[in-house]
């Protein structure tokens, strides 16, 4: 009974929409909708030359509404340290090491590469460096193009997830963050962020309001460092959330080629 | 700095929080005592900037310095100042109250990670009540709704099957409010409150924004617990992290029913053609939920599931002060929700604390309480007759507004099931007194820790406070409502 009813609930209110949704929304791409008429207007004549950032979504995200952006970066490090918290929760991960079943002793070469085609070794250390460099240039030219501080942050927490996953425990890592550390980056790195709007309300100015950061630049200028700056800390804040949540699951999980080593731990 | 106030109310808790885990590192309570400071700096400065704004009117904060609808703004009249000072006394005292709860533990991201979960909370609902901009109130909902998650998982393994029962519907209801917006934005344009609430009134936009208000009714429905919407609520609050329940049964479902209010009076208005449905619907979920909660907690020994039940009921009395919708009860139901914050707040700081010293929860084991914890006892008694509502307490002159303000409206039935409903809290929480004072004496042992004190002192301080705060929100309730009345002149029918 409460299954058909429960059915029957659904397809009412599925149905609901379709008739009362007919024509209470603005059509798509209608030039005189509320939408494309009032704030958007304002943002399309004025923001480059306010924000001085010529992409528009840009200025719109991080400086017009850039408080927004300050807690979406805040949720960010809130789902690492969740993340962490909550996978954390029993302590005594020895007790939990599940006793290796029997196939994996017949494999002595569990862990080594498959395929001899591409040397993985050499090619991580190839890509490694490249990616950065991307996520440099992500970084920096958010302003001007696509891309931004959340894409910089990805990519690089990228590079760390290939760097531990690839050839694990065959050479050694690049930078090694544990958990701890790692939660602890992504704080000081949403941090950036605050602190910018910390330093525009000691310039006398109000909060985000670029024009105030005491660092005696002009209107454009000013406005320029003040987005690299918020981006630099979501940059840091999303590497560092990756690389939490990445060690905070790792933690919790017991792969079949782990090295011979922590076996006998266990 | 007096410019900033808004601004740096919330930036405090949250520069605490970020860096909580961080200072951890360095030293072990470092990060905590921190993260506890600042709860205490952000009371202080909302206390001034109450002060601020019943002198010199409401605040409006425009972030970058953009123009209204543009930039973001924070608008803080004297209801929302108000509002913040009730969170971050909560806040303050569920900081001191959890830091007893983790002695034994000497992992340093926990000891850091679990009071940065708090100033989250703290931030995303002082964020949540000072906003005036749509959009802006869905990213402080996210941030509020997250920590909360957490804080409930980490109440071991019952509480992270609570938590993801309620990350399920509440992902829902974000869902439903992020719809409501985007409707009407597509009729308006704005994303700021006072432009929406201008460009609202002065074209007829009534299907879209019916539609709109069932969303948001569904969406703050589902995070306030409302009657219908309630299911996630009982085993949340009952497997919260002990040391934080206080904060998330206390004031964790007021918020969205701060943010009702303001959609319903503040956006939308009176003169939106369904208005007058629309508080009938949520006047008869009210009715529903006042004495549903209060007929499930009567079947409880759980002293926190009762307390649980108990809050499906009392939510409904603020609902039910927006559904009769005149002035005076309006403050009634703002009277309520402050007082209701320091009441169940302060029974969950009692129940922890007697946790904390026996390991009990059940209500059957409580007898002779009173000989070995006197002033949580108190607490207790004192908490229970207010939320039956007997005089002096708050829990009295909130329903006496209430009824005021339905008697008004010519609602006789509100009255009787506001009767009816008190009647019944009545029933579980005499229930309850009489196992502190009457019952048998179980001989309970102290786990642990003994001491000369009754508990340690931050553990007496919340206790302390709010039997004052009880008492004192009581005795001083008509400079409450006649400071509430400020704001509330033009709103309501």
């Amino acid at each position: 009974m409460r299954k058909v009813l429960a059915i029957i609930t659904l397809v009412i209110i599925l149905l609901i929409p379709t008739f009362l949704f007919d024509g209470i929304m603005p059509s798509i791409g209608d030039p005189n909708s509320a939408p494309n008429t009032h704030v958007s207007d304002y943002y399309i004549e004025n923001s480059v030359e306010m924000t001085n950032s010529p992409n528009m979504v840009t200025g719109i995200l991080a400086d017009f509404r850039g408080f927004d952006t300050m807690f979406e970066t805040t949720v960010m490090f809130l789902a690492g340290l969740g993340a962490v918290l909550i996978l954390s929760n029993r302590p005594n991960i020895k007790k939990r090491f599940i006793i290796p079943r029997n196939y994996i002793k017949q494999r002595p070469n569990i862990g080594a590469p498959r395929y001899k085609t591409i040397n993985k070794d050499v090619m991580i250390t190839l890509f490694e460096p490249l990616m950065m460099i991307y996520a440099a240039y992500v970084y920096f030219h958010g302003e001007i193009s696509l891309g931004g501080g959340f894409q910089a942050g990805a990519v690089l927490g990228l590079a760390y997830i290939i760097d531990v996953m690839i050839v694990p425990g065959r050479r050694k890592k690049l930078f090694a963050l544990d958990k701890g550390n790692a939660l602890s980056i992504g704080g000081i790195g949403t941090f950036i962020y605050a602190l910018t709007g910390i330093l525009t309300m000691t310039g006398g100015g109000l909060c985000l309001e670029y024009d105030k950061l005491p660092f005696g630049l002009s209107h454009a200028e000013s406005h320029s460092a003040g987005i690299l700056m918020i981006e630099l800390g979501v940059t840091i804040c999303v590497m560092a959330t990756i690389i939490t949540i990445l060690n905070a699951i790792m933690g919790r999980v017991r792969f079949d080629d782990d090295p011979i080593k922590r076996r006998e731990d266990a | 700095m007096m410019r900033n106030l808004p601004a740096l109310i919330i930036i405090f808790p949250l520069v605490s929080a970020l860096l909580s885990v961080f200072l951890s590192k360095i030293s072990l309570y470092l990060g905590r005592n921190l993260v506890i400071t600042s709860i205490f700096i952000s009371l202080a400065l909302s206390i001034v900037q109450l002060r601020e704004v019943i002198i010199n009117g409401p605040i409006s904060y425009k972030f970058g310095n953009y123009a209204v609808p543009y930039g973001i703004e924070f608008k803080i009249d004297t209801i929302n100042a108000i509002m913040l000072v009730m969170i971050c006394i909560i806040g303050l005292l569920t900081g001191l109250f959890s830091t007893n709860f983790e002695e034994n533990s000497k992992d340093r991201i926990k000891i850091g990670g679990s009071h940065a979960l708090i100033a989250l909370l703290c931030v995303g609902m002082l964020g949540m009540t000072s906003t005036g901009d749509v959009f802006n109130l869905y990213v402080f909902l996210e941030v509020t709704s997250l920590s909360g998650y957490v804080l409930i998982a980490l109440g071991g393994s019952k509480g992270v099957v609570s938590a993801f029962r309620y990350l399920l519907i509440g992902t829902v209801a974000a869902t439903f409010y992020l719809l409501g917006v985007a409707m009407l934005y597509s009729v308006t344009g704005t994303l700021n409150m006072q432009d929406m609430h201008d460009i609202l009134s002065s074209r007829a936009n009534d299907d879209t924004m019916l539609i709109a208000m069932c969303m948001f009714i569904a969406a703050f429905g589902i995070k306030m617990a409302l009657f219908p919407f309630h299911g996630w609520q009982p085993s949340a609050y009952t497997h919260a992290q002990t040391g934080a329940r206080p904060l998330i049964a206390g004031v964790m479902g007021k918020i969205p029913a701060y943010a009702m209010f303001r959609y319903l009076y503040c956006v939308y208005g009176t003169e939106f053609k369904y208005f007058r449905y629309f508080l009938i619907v949520i006047g008869a979920l009210s009715v529903m939920g006042m004495i549903y909660g209060s007929v499930r907690a009567m079947a409880q020994t759980d002293i926190r599931k009762m307390l649980a039940y108990s809050s499906v009921a009392q939510i409904s009395y603020i609902t039910l002060g927006f559904a009769i919708g005149t002035p005076i009860a309006i403050a009634g139901s703002f009277l309520h929700m402050f007082g209701h914050a320091f009441m169940k707040g302060g029974l969950f700081f009692a129940s922890g604390s007697i946790r904390y010293k026996y390991g009990i929860v059940d209500m059957n084991d409580f007898g002779y309480i009173y000989k070995k914890m006197p002033l949580t006892s108190a607490l207790l008694s004192i908490s229970a007759l207010s939320m039956i509502g007997i005089p002096p307490t708050v829990g009295f002159f909130s329903k006496w507004y209430l009824a005021l303000g339905a008697a008004g409206e010519r609602e006789y039935i509100y009255i009787a099931i506001l009767v009816i409903s008190s009647l019944l809290n009545a029933i579980y929480f005499f229930k309850m007194i009489e196992k502190i004072f009457m019952a048998k004496d179980r001989d309970l042992k102290p786990i642990g820790r003994d001491s000369v004190m009754e508990l340690p002192w931050t553990m007496m301080i919340p206790i302390v406070i709010s039997i004052l705060m009880i008492l004192g929100l009581g005795l001083f309730n008509v400079k409450i409502i006649n400071i509430l009345l400020m704001s509330l002149g033009g709103i309501g029918i």
